[in-house]
């Protein structure tokens, strides 16, 4: 039975194409997925994520206990701020990857992957043993709205909200009469904010949102968008770039990995290793050089050879181009034979195509606030 | 849509212009897809039997690969389409055809293919 959020109607009623998505009945579209895509960039667009799980983690061993579970310094975390980090197992692989909130001193809450919140629950549970904390899935009470784009903070300022929290913080606000946290975080490379509202009130959020955005051409988007949005960030998605066999160093996220943090974490063996030593995995951000689409699960090839596998692939609407991510086999640790303006070659329904590698992200970030 | 047209399980077309045919797909097929960025057709002269696949197209979403109705040869491509797939998706674009074939397919190919009306009640 898939699960449906508390906003459910008005995607069916704004003529939503709805699929299934980790479970969860989500719209994939509105009208056309380039047409949000480019809402987002140019002005402002209004998702539904409460298809994402919120896990409160409080009590005396809070901070303790997620120094445990994550290669972030959370003892670093001041009131109020958040960190993205992730929750590797104890070989350094990923079970899934997290924004981690210090809402007071020794309660946090952690927004969660859809698809993983089950895996999440149980691993963190599992881990919990000789730490005075409670867990608590909040999920099933919450909603979860984005707003996103160089016209979000606008809009919100405009509903009466002047001071915004600064870049990855969060605050208590008030839109509408109703109470709600606001975080300046988003998942498509703009500037905005993510708020989270008990689901009663989602609807009528929703609502007058959409009718106060108005002016500012706000439109509702859908995870078509969402996914466009963030590979042209190239922010990764657990499943696609993510997985329990890669390390946050293999995934180029060692920038959230502390490497001073005196304690013990699961996985911190691996993880440190290949900070210090590298890895002969590592992930590329490509463009076609031709009409070609590359998709998940592609095979990536250079000089004949298969060298690894596409994880993220697309059209990237802003640049016009086709753009991707691939994890390459290097020749050793040390010897990066894939850099920036090289080339490889995508396998497409048994045609190779090339594309050369690139930077990441491939579109300019614009979240900084 | 053209009610003379056949349609097939797959939501690809077949429509009878007399020397030829015109095969593309339905208009609930790219609708269903959404936003095409992608269109791959075949050379002229080449053909395909009967549920070959013939063409790719790709929405923003995903590639999807697109089935023969009858067995015919190519003798048409649409390159406008290959060019600017995004003229799928426009509403006062007319020419959606995918290839025109020529085919000597026998009742037998053309009997598991559906009135246009019955399709659409297919998809209701």
């Amino acid at each position: 039975m898939t699960k449906q959020t508390f906003l459910h109607d008005r995607h069916i009623e704004l003529g939503a194409k709805m699929v299934d998505f980790a479970g969860w009945d989500m719209p994939v579209q509105y009208t056309s997925i380039i047409e949000e895509h480019k809402t987002v960039r140019e002005s402002v667009g209004l998702f539904d994520v409460s298809h994402m799980g919120e896990l409160i983690v409080q009590g005396k061993d809070a901070l303790p206990f997620l120094q445990k579970l994550v290669p972030q310094d959370i003892k670093k975390l001041v009131n109020s701020k958040a960190v993205y980090c992730q929750l590797p197992n104890k070989d350094g692989g990923l079970i899934d990857d997290l924004i981690i909130y210090k809402m007071e001193e020794n309660k946090y809450l952690i927004i969660a992957n859809a698809s993983r919140v089950d895996e999440d629950l149980n691993w963190i549970t599992r881990n919990s043993l000789g730490f005075d904390v409670k867990i608590i899935n909040e999920s099933h009470n919450y909603s979860l709205l984005a707003l996103q784009g160089p016209k979000a903070c606008d809009l919100i300022r405009s509903l009466g909200i002047i001071e915004l929290p600064p870049f990855f913080s969060i605050k208590r606000g008030v839109l509408f009469n109703i109470n709600l946290w606001i975080s300046r975080t988003g998942y498509t490379g703009e500037d905005g904010i993510e708020i989270m509202v008990y689901n009663d009130y989602a609807e009528y959020l929703w609502d007058k949102l959409l009718e106060a955005g108005k002016t500012y051409g706000i439109k509702p988007i859908g995870l078509g968008a969402r996914d466009t949005l963030r590979l042209e960030a190239s922010l990764p998605l657990y499943g696609n770039d993510l997985d329990t066999e890669t390390t946050p160093v293999e995934a180029g996220l060692a920038w959230s990995v502390a490497k001073d943090k005196t304690e013990d974490y699961n996985g911190k063996e691996r993880i440190m290793d290949q900070i210090k030593n590298g890895t002969d995995k590592k992930i590329v951000g490509f463009k076609m050089l031709d009409r070609g689409i590359a998709r998940h699960g592609y095979e990536v090839f250079k000089d004949g050879e298969k060298v690894g596998i596409v994880t993220s692939g697309g059209i990237s609407p802003t640049r016009g181009d086709n753009i991707g991510m691939a994890y390459v086999q290097l020749k050793s640790k040390n010897l990066d034979n894939f850099p920036v303006g090289s080339t490889i070659q995508i396998m497409i329904r048994e045609k190779l195509h090339d594309a050369e590698i690139v930077k990441r992200p491939f579109v300019v970030k614009r979240n900084k606030g | 849509m053209d009610e003379n047209m056949l349609c097939t399980k797959t939501h690809e077309y077949i429509l009878d212009k007399g020397e030829n045919y015109e095969v593309g797909i339905t208009d609930y097929a790219i609708n269903q897809l959404g936003d095409i960025v992608f269109v791959e057709l075949p050379e002229v002269d080449t053909e395909f039997s009967k549920n070959e696949v013939f063409a790719t197209i790709e929405s923003v979403k995903a590639a999807s690969e697109i089935y023969m109705p009858v067995s015919g040869k190519v003798i048409e491509v649409n390159e406008e389409i290959v060019n600017s797939p995004e003229l799928l998706n426009d509403e006062n674009y007319a020419e959606k055809w995918f290839v025109k074939i020529e085919s000597n397919a026998d009742q037998v190919e053309f009997a598991d293919l559906m009135e246009y009306s019955d399709y659409k009640e297919e998809i209701e």
